[in-house]
């Protein structure tokens, strides 16, 4: 999926997982820009009596690249730390949390922020308050206006929220990795079973969520004056987390963590290492910044996945059967962002430099009817500009491998009909989104939610 | 070798070339290194190995970290753990 579990080491290691990755113009602060970085894959809204948190001994990261050379030129660090009320009781919450700073929530977590520019490092803001985890009505009443306690304005028009969110991703995970099968073509699938509609695997499971909204020319290398076609609109961001290189475990539960953080996941686009990159490259791939990626430029010209569909969908896709030529649409769409003059009105190329980053243009204003399959769908503030929260990167993923994209680089070739079509059912999410920062939908609280209706 | 001895070694074995992991706190061979960074003398240390013959030893205390090259020291520590 996006990136929950996308690799082996991360599928171990969940609170340093990062799920997906954000970056939209604000749509209700348009001289904003949103940037998202979620972790903790699959929380079950009832998982306690120690519910889901950040690490205290993980460091997050949302970077920016204003250059185009793969490499931060602004890093927003976050470190967090956990304070337990009382260590005599086993539980989270000892009566209702009508506030964050309720004590009767034993386990408060706060954060600060490290920005680092060319400048140097400045921590900017700290002491922030975590909201708890949406537990029910007894324990966490009025459980969005509790959320919204977390919303910080750490700085003039400068916010920031972390904690847990809903999950905004969506996607048939259960079809999709039974060998590829896309539940409204199962007639064509070599499974050979009747068609049928998408299920949201995603559905009311939780994930903690780091937003960060500032203004856009903390983040814009000089100021595109509103021009679309200026590299100076482009930014690249990824997001990661890192964990300290030595980890020393002592009798008696004593765990020491030493020397200087080591990044063990990372994302840019949405699906880049979950099914461009190899197995026995993933780790590596994790631990690396955009700068490495044309080390993996030929998987990204050659992805395993258009290999497999005519494979798994017999007779539909021979167009994309016979194509054998490197995908120049994937890797600009991937690893440079796509020129002007491709697509009308658009560009967020970074140039030569092969990085896999989320390219915003920041001059595109956001859309008043977006669509969730972005710019294939005519929508130009959506995927692969930037990535917003309700954007269907499954549906835009699976048609771009298919061949729907190549024409964009070579219009003699005719792209298989099922290439448009393609959809894992889920076109229209069923997560309720926010229109307001921070945009994910408030978490389904554990006492509303019943093992079964996460199957809906 | 006091500090370290009474410590734990832990061994992680990577073929031939076996690595070392060395807890302790700050004793007079990885001094030098923390005065440069301003450690505090009672602040646990880290000490990896990742080849004895080498001599490199990365010691890291907090989240700083520096490599010294010492093969003697680092061959007894390989002697010690074996």
């Amino acid at each position: 999926m996006s990136s929950h579990r996308e690799a082996p080491a991360t599928s171990k290691d969940p609170v340093a997982d990062n799920t997906d990755t954000y970056a939209f113009v604000s749509p209700d602060q348009p001289d904003t820009v949103t940037l998202i970085a979620n972790y903790l894959p699959f929380e079950a809204p009832f998982g306690g009596p120690n519910f889901f948190e950040f690490a205290d001994d993980v460091t997050y990261y949302i970077y920016v690249d204003n250059n185009g050379d793969g490499v931060p030129d602004i890093t927003y660090a976050f470190d967090f730390e956990t304070v337990v009320g009382n260590p005599n009781t086993f539980l989270y919450n000892t009566g209702p949390i009508d506030s964050i700073s309720s004590s009767n929530w034993n386990r408060k977590q706060f954060y600060s922020i490290t920005k680092t520019t060319q400048a140097g490092s400045q921590v900017i803001a700290s002491n922030l308050s975590c909201p708890p985890c949406n537990i029910g009505p007894a324990s966490t009443p009025n459980y969005a206006a509790l959320a919204a306690q977390a919303v910080h304005e750490f700085a003039p028009r400068r916010t920031v929220f972390a904690g847990q969110r809903l999950e905004g991703f969506y996607i048939d995970l259960g079809a999709v990795f039974d060998l590829g099968d896309l539940r409204p073509f199962e007639k064509l699938h070599i499974g050979g079973m009747a068609d049928s509609v998408g299920v949201n695997s995603t559905n009311e499971f939780g994930v903690h969520s780091i937003a960060l909204q500032v203004p856009k020319h903390d983040l814009t290398r000089a100021d595109p004056n509103g021009n679309w076609r200026s590299p100076n609109a482009v930014i690249g961001v990824w997001a990661a987390a890192s964990r300290a290189k030595a980890t020393i475990r002592e009798p008696g539960g004593v765990t020491g963590c030493f020397g200087p953080p080591v990044q063990v996941s990372r994302l840019g686009n949405p699906l880049f290492n979950e099914v461009i990159v190899p197995m026995g490259e993933k780790d590596l791939w994790n631990s690396l910044t955009p700068q490495s990626d044309s080390q993996f430029l030929s998987y990204v010209q050659h992805p395993e996945l258009a290999g497999l569909l005519p494979i798994l969908y017999p007779g539909v896709f021979p167009n994309l059967a016979g194509l054998s030529a490197p995908r120049a649409d994937l890797v600009a769409i991937l690893l440079t962002g796509l020129p002007a003059g491709i697509v009308p009105g658009f560009q967020n190329y970074t140039g030569s430099t092969y990085a896999d980053e989320l390219r915003l243009n920041v001059a595109i204003p956001p859309s008043s009817s977006p669509n969730p399959l972005g710019i294939i769908g005519g929508d130009l503030a959506g995927w692969p500009n930037g990535r917003r929260v309700f954007d269907d990167i499954t549906s835009v993923a699976l048609r771009a491998v298919a061949g729907a994209t190549y024409p964009l680089v070579d219009k003699s070739y005719t792209p298989d009909a099922a290439a448009a079509l393609l959809t894992d059912g889920l076109t229209s999410a069923n997560t309720s989104y926010l229109s307001q920062f921070p945009y994910l939908g408030t978490p389904v609280s554990g006492y509303d939610t019943a093992p079964l209706s996460l199957v809906s | 070798m006091d500090d370290v001895t009474r410590r734990v070694f832990v061994k992680t074995g990577a073929g031939a070339a076996a690595s070392l992991v060395v807890v302790g706190t700050l004793g007079t061979a990885a001094a030098d290194a923390k005065k440069e960074h301003h450690g505090h003398h009672s602040d646990p240390i880290v000490a990896w190995i990742g080849d004895p013959h080498d001599g490199r030893i990365t010691v890291m205390s907090g989240r700083r970290e520096v490599t010294i090259r010492d093969r003697k020291l680092a061959e007894r520590l390989a002697r010690a753990a074996r």
